[in-house]
């Protein structure tokens, strides 16, 4: 059923519909991709495990959800309990690009008081020709939003799996310093780790 | 993979022991034989019986390498024949059909060829194997003695590593690490008898099970415990000569040295060196591939060699090799991917034994014979148990279309003239449940939907047109058009637009009719957009186009978007394509109401995980079960939804977490949920609806229809906490 894990992370995928979040979990979870993969309608769901270093099993729940404004209400209801965000755009489209900004609005809104770990990414990066995004301007604002950025091609399978190595190191290490925590009132992070403990890796949990 | 492997894995051990014994018999008299062969000094009745019986078996030999006569196709990779110039190899199992040459051919084999790169030893040795001579391990002396351990022994020892240097110790270490998975009967690691093995190289027993180790272990053999005793290896200096892995006969002639130069010491050593090594690379192949040389699994052509061996020879080895693990179930299992023919299915399986192994006696050959004659006799019998399975399955299939040819023409001649006396008789509606005929599902689904906002054909072609334009106009300028949308910005607009295109081609992607250039394409394209030119205050939302695409399949254009818009029209559809989420609200809790009372532990079991019905609902509700269920099945479901209503579509949806409570009963929220967004494709119409029929949609006497409007009236409790998906 559940294997080992020491730390359950929950993510969230946000950006404009047609960027590429399916595809882009499709790629990392089950190592395939398809050209024309089914819409989201609602929410879908991914799993994957992560050993950020020996012994430290992090169990990633994914929530992809349907980018169309008209499901905003509906996905909306779901951020609150994410520990971590992927904020999607498509680098071909420059409109999916300045949506970004409104998506990080919103979920910081909505989850506040909660604090959320975010990271940008710029996908469909094996299209170069049609690409309209320029790397520093995505570099600008991810800075701008405090998160780092990252290129990815879930087609090409390029920097699929750095791209949730990065926002899984960073969710950890604001567990670490604190400023994530597993709570029962939040699914974001859950912790096998005995509650007194320090959330430090440990060789066996559970 | 099953099969050889997983047998191994678990008996090896004690398969090992038990298997040795006879084989050991049996081996040592072959490899007397074959070593004398070997040597060129043949000798004895068993070589000459062997030789006939190989004969028999063995198709012509062929020089080793490319030419190779048991590889007519060259091997993908353009490798040599790992079988050596008598093209009889197996993955790694020692080949029991010598041909003179072969022992030395496989015994020079201890560096591993280009292609045998897998075979060899993490450190870069070949194992070897040798029988474990379970008799006292006589020192050298007594060669000739058949069946004797001592000659084994003798063979063993005078059997060398290999050109590593690093010798038996770094060898059998190496073979011993690997071998833990694949420890099988009769799997032996070189590690044991690596022990202070010399440069030389550790000699250790092959296991006499060869065939058995063969079978369950693809890769490593256990070695049994012996001594190894490199000093006594005659041909201590041979080993270093034979450097770069040759596959040419020549060569390895050269090579096996012959520490037979007595009683065949060489043909068993060679055969155990190589067939160590051949199991070694076996398990370096593709994980779950018996794709050694000379193994076909499940068909497969192993990745290296795609020689075509006598298909008599290969069954025969596969099935003695099979007989002697007691494993054949996974046999059966490969089995029934086969054809009918058996000689067909077990060929795929395995090949002689490698012709670096001693040839076996004739009495064992005897006994693999009439164990392969059994086997046969099994597999044919599994085979007709599968051809009957098929047939019955036709024969419901055929029984089913009858029973659908036969409605439909009470459908069309008794029902459908008189629609509205007849759509509420009890055998309408028990002929509604069965399902509607395909050839009539788009006439009883429109009918059933009913046109309550009286849209017209004509209306559709103005509101097409309408569409039209105006994809033109915003492909041309970006300005607002004259027709203002209601509420509806010029942006979301645009972005409906352009995603309605996009998501056409993400409806059904597998049917390939609805992407660009399909024959659907631009039907759907037509039907969505004039709905959203015909109701801009529901607009165009993802889940649409699945539904209007089941209409496109089962109506004309026109009869689809009149259905489409109505269905859109319905209290259910539009609060959810509105997200009206206190409607939506109100649907999930009376859906829970009877959630609760049908399936009250899975009731539970979600609500501890906190797993709201919005989770899997929406989905499901938005599509009306068309993009999470097989399109044959979810017809069936908006057949009965037609007949039905609403009230359907969650009855279903207690029918499907029916069907799957014992799994979800197992799973956490995460699995839990993706599962219910993904479902098996393998969900049967019987089971499903005979799930669904068991579902009671009746809560203290109250239907579906009667706890809605209670909870309507009741908004305080519509509106608690149940799906926080509805909360801001």
């Amino acid at each position: 059923m559940d294997s080992l894990w020491h730390y359950q992370f929950r993510i969230i995928m946000l950006g404009d519909s047609t960027v590429g979040k399916s595809s882009l979990l499709k790629r990392y979870t089950e190592g395939a991709f398809l050209d024309s993969i089914n819409q989201t309608v609602g929410v879908d769901f991914y799993v994957q495990f992560v050993e950020l270093e020996p012994g430290l099993r992090i169990k990633l729940q994914f929530w992809d959800t349907a980018g169309q404004e008209r499901f905003r209400s509906v996905t909306r209801s779901y951020y609150r309990n994410s520990a971590g965000a992927v904020l999607m755009f498509d680098l071909t489209n420059q409109a999916s690009f300045e949506s970004i900004k409104e998506w990080h609005r919103e979920m910081t809104e909505t989850v506040k008081p909660f604090h959320v770990v975010f990271v940008l990414v710029g996908h469909k990066s094996d299209l170069v020709p049609q690409r309209q995004v320029e790397r520093k301007e995505a570099e600008k604002l991810a800075s701008s939003l405090g998160a780092k950025y990252i290129e990815t091609s879930a087609k090409s399978n390029s920097n699929v799996d750095d791209a949730f190595q990065l926002l899984t190191l960073e969710i950890y290490e604001a567990v670490k310093a604190g400023m994530l925590s597993p709570n029962k009132d939040w699914d974001g992070v859950k912790s096998r780790l005995p509650p007194t403990e320090e959330p430090k890796p440990r060789s066996n949990s559970l | 993979m099953v099969g050889p492997d997983d047998a191994g894995a678990q008996g090896g051990a004690a398969l090992f022991p038990a298997g040795r014994q006879e084989e050991e018999a049996e081996e040592d008299g072959e490899r007397d034989g074959s070593r004398s062969r070997s040597l060129s000094g043949g000798s004895g009745q068993e070589e000459l019986l062997l030789q006939r019986y190989l004969a028999g078996k063995v198709g012509p030999t062929a020089p080793a390498g490319l030419g190779c006569k048991c590889c007519p196709e060259r091997p993908p990779n353009g490798a040599a024949c790992v079988l050596g110039p008598h093209g009889r190899m197996t993955n790694g199992d020692a080949g029991f059909l010598l041909p003179p040459e072969e022992p030395p051919a496989w015994a020079v084999r201890t560096e591993p060829g280009p292609e045998e790169e897998e075979a060899r030893l993490p450190n870069g040795g070949v194992p070897h194997f040798l029988p474990d001579p379970q008799p006292e391990p006589g020192g050298g002396a007594s060669r000739a003695s058949p069946p004797a351990g001592p000659a084994l022994e003798e063979q063993l020892r005078s059997c060398y590593l290999g050109p590593d240097p690093e010798g038996g110790a770094a060898v059998g270490s190496g073979a011993g690490t690997e071998s833990p998975s694949e420890a099988a009967a009769g799997v032996r690691t070189p590690r044991d008898c690596s022990d202070g093995a010399a440069a030389a190289g550790a000699l250790c027993p092959a296991p006499l099970g060869f065939t058995d180790i063969n079978l369950n272990s693809r890769n490593t053999y256990e070695v049994s415990r012996r001594r190894s005793a490199p000093e006594h290896l005659p041909h201590g200096g041979t080993p270093a000569t034979a450097p770069a892995p040759s596959q040419e006969p020549t060569d390895k002639t050269k090579r096996i040295a012959v520490p037979g130069s007595s009683s065949g010491g060489g043909g068993g050593i060679t055969d155990f060196i190589v067939r160590n090594f051949f199991t070694k690379r076996t398990k370096e192949l593709k994980p779950g591939l018996h794709s050694a040389p000379g193994w076909k699994l499940f068909g497969k052509v192993p990745p290296r060699e795609n020689f075509q061996k006598d298909s008599k020879i290969i069954q025969q080895e596969y099935e003695a090799r099979t007989g002697r693990t007691c494993k054949p179930p996974p046999q059966a299992t490969r089995r029934k991917n086969f054809e009918f023919e058996p000689l067909s299915t077990t060929a795929l399986i395995l090949e002689d034994r490698p012709s670096n192994l001693p040839a076996k006696s004739i009495e064992e050959a005897l006994r693999h014979r009439q164990e392969y004659d059994e086997m046969v006799a099994e597999a044919k019998k599994r085979e007709i148990k599968e051809a009957h399975k098929r047939k019955r399955i036709m024969k419901e299939r055929f029984k089913q279309e009858e029973n659908i040819a036969n409605a439909m023409v009470i459908w069309i001649n008794e029902i459908l003239p008189n629609w509205e006396g007849m759509r509420t008789t009890r055998r309408v509606r028990e002929l509604w449940w069965q399902g509607l005929p395909p050839s009539v599902r788009g006439k009883v689904w429109s009918l059933a939907i009913g046109n309550e906002l009286n849209i017209t054909h004509e209306l559709y072609e103005i509101f097409l047109s309408r569409a039209k334009e105006r994809w033109k106009s915003f492909s041309e300028t970006n300005s607002e058009n004259d027709l203002e949308d209601a509420g509806v910005s010029v942006a979301d607009r645009e972005a409906s637009l352009e995603l309605i295109k996009l998501d056409i081609s993400r409806t059904f992607p597998s049917f390939y009719i609805f992407q660009k250039g399909g024959p659907y394409h631009d039907l759907l394209h037509s039907v969505l957009g004039a709905y959203t030119c015909y109701r801009p205050d529901v607009g165009y939302v993802q889940g649409m186009s699945f539904i209007a695409a089941v209409l496109i399949l089962n109506l004309e254009e026109a009869d689809a978007f009149i259905a489409f818009a109505n269905l859109l029209n319905k209290p259910c559809q539009l609060a959810f394509f509105r997200v009206d989420h206190s409607m939506m609200l109100k649907y999930f809790a009376a859906f829970e109401v009877f959630f609760e009372e049908n399936l009250p532990k899975l009731f539970l079991h979600f609500k501890s995980y906190s797993l709201t019905p919005d989770i899997y609902l929406i989905d499901w509700i938005f599509t009306l079960y068309s993009k999470s269920l097989p399109l044959d099945l979810a017809c069936r479901v908006w057949d009965v939804f037609c007949r039905d209503g609403e009230e359907f579509l969650f009855r279903t949806g207690l029918g499907i977490l029916r069907l799957y409570e014992d799994i979800l009963l197992q799973m956490d929220f995460i699995h839990i949920a993706q599962f219910l967004t993904k479902l098996p494709e393998d969900i049967t119409s019987e089971k499903l609806f005979s799930c669904i029929a068991a579902i009671q949609m009746q809560n203290s006497n109250k239907k579906w229809a009667q706890v809605f409007a209670s909870l309507m009236k009741d908004n305080k409790e519509g509106d608690k906490n149940h799906s926080p998906a509805l909360k801001s």
